[in-house]
């Protein structure tokens, strides 16, 4: 009886290694096999199915459209940035909100010199990075110019996604430096943060299609890395809905920024179904 | 036959165990004398490479017998083909597989 209830343990906690709609047969396919084990040999039997667990759990294929936040689309995006904005908006207020009561130390006096300070701090960090974004903002060499519509789409894009960020920023600045001052490290660590997320506003930019302003996909690597000499060697991502191909060289150079291919109509029959989620 | 997967001598001894009737996960870790965390990885690994392809006994004959119902294995017609090359490179797996059954008569 101990036997079996050691074994029975053994595989159910074995399964919990196996991805969930799988795991139901996955034990029954265990249990029925160990109705026929001898029972000397059921343990160590049992002790094999943690072997076969990691390789469900690794070989187990996870749609992407479950686990990835959906942010190809532009307005989709904005709308993420939205919501954190308006979450740590509403968050501030919250943790603010104490310091007005009677019982708190009077802060006032110092809230709007402060809150000056950190916007202007803010806006400063935003120049130092600017030289960064003028460079997304430079149209890529390209052997068919983009319209100037497309291109002011693309400005506001980039201008609205700082913009929700800069307020994101200010607000964590408000809610850790504001209340009582801490130390150095604090500083530092929130003003790296800000210049990761502005990178990331940079990086989001640089991987949209410069017409449709959604992300590039189905990146593919041309070139080796070892004949860089006289040849090419980067990557190559496309635009879901067609408009083009974007080759971002891997070596950063003068001479080789992205390269912008704009794709005719006659492409438009490979991206009719799917928007080019199957290719 | 440049593109038939080439198969290891354990993933080629359990496809020799197969097609010689040994259908169930249990029955091929004693003919073959592999561990359990060996042969079920294999066998899912070989089934989703369609060398071969399990089923569930039908449960009215698992109720006859008074046991649960078993997962049975049976090799594709890729497995044959997969198979047969595998024999040519390991010329004594046939042998192998034989023995062991005479053994374990």
């Amino acid at each position: 009886m101990n036997g079996t209830w050691l074994q029975y343990t053994t595989l159910r906690v074995a399964s919990l290694l196996v991805p969930s709609e799988q795991r139901a047969e996955w034990i029954e396919e265990w249990r029925s096999e160990l109705w026929y084990i001898p029972q000397c040999r059921a343990t160590i039997f049992c002790v094999g199915a943690f072997r076969d667990a990691f390789w469900m759990r690794r070989n187990h294929c996870v749609p992407l459209t479950r686990t990835r936040i959906h942010l190809e689309s532009p307005l989709s995006c904005l709308a993420l940035l939205t919501a954190l904005a308006v979450l740590s908006v509403f968050i501030a207020f919250h943790m603010l909100a104490p310091r007005r009561t009677p019982v708190s130390p009077p802060v006032s006096p110092l809230i709007a010199p402060d809150l000056a300070g950190i916007c202007f701090g803010v806006l400063m960090l935003s120049c130092l990075l600017l030289p960064a974004a003028l460079w997304v903002w430079r149209p890529p060499a390209s052997r068919y110019s983009v319209s100037w519509s497309s291109a002011l789409r693309r400005g506001i894009f980039l201008v609205l996604k700082i913009a929700l960020l800069q307020s994101m920023v200010l607000c964590g600045a408000v809610v850790y430096i504001l209340p009582e001052p801490r130390g150095a490290f604090t500083g530092i660590a929130g003003a790296a943060a800000a210049v990761l997320a502005l990178r990331w506003v940079i990086i989001d930019q640089q991987r949209r299609c410069p017409m449709c302003l959604r992300l590039l996909t189905s990146p593919i690597i041309i070139g080796t890395p070892s004949r860089t000499f006289l040849e090419w060697y980067g990557t190559e991502s496309i635009c879901p809905h067609g408009h083009g191909l974007l080759h971002t060289s891997e070596i950063s150079s003068s001479y080789s920024g992205p390269q912008w291919l704009s794709l005719g109509d006659s492409w438009s029959v490979l991206f009719a179904k799917g928007a080019g989620r199957h290719l | 036959m440049a593109d038939a997967p080439k198969l290891s001598h354990t993933s080629a001894l359990m496809l020799q165990a197969i097609a010689a009737g040994h259908v169930y996960g249990y029955t091929v870790m004693e003919v073959t004398g592999l561990p359990s965390g060996t042969v079920y990885p294999a066998l899912r690994r070989m089934e989703r490479d369609r060398l071969i392809r399990s089923q569930w006994e039908r449960q009215s004959i698992a109720d006859a017998e008074q046991r649960p119902p078993r997962k049975y294995y049976k090799l594709t017609r890729a497995g044959e083909k997969t198979l047969e090359t595998s024999r040519e490179r390991y010329p004594l797996l046939a042998k192998l597989v034989a023995a062991v059954e005479v053994d374990g008569a």
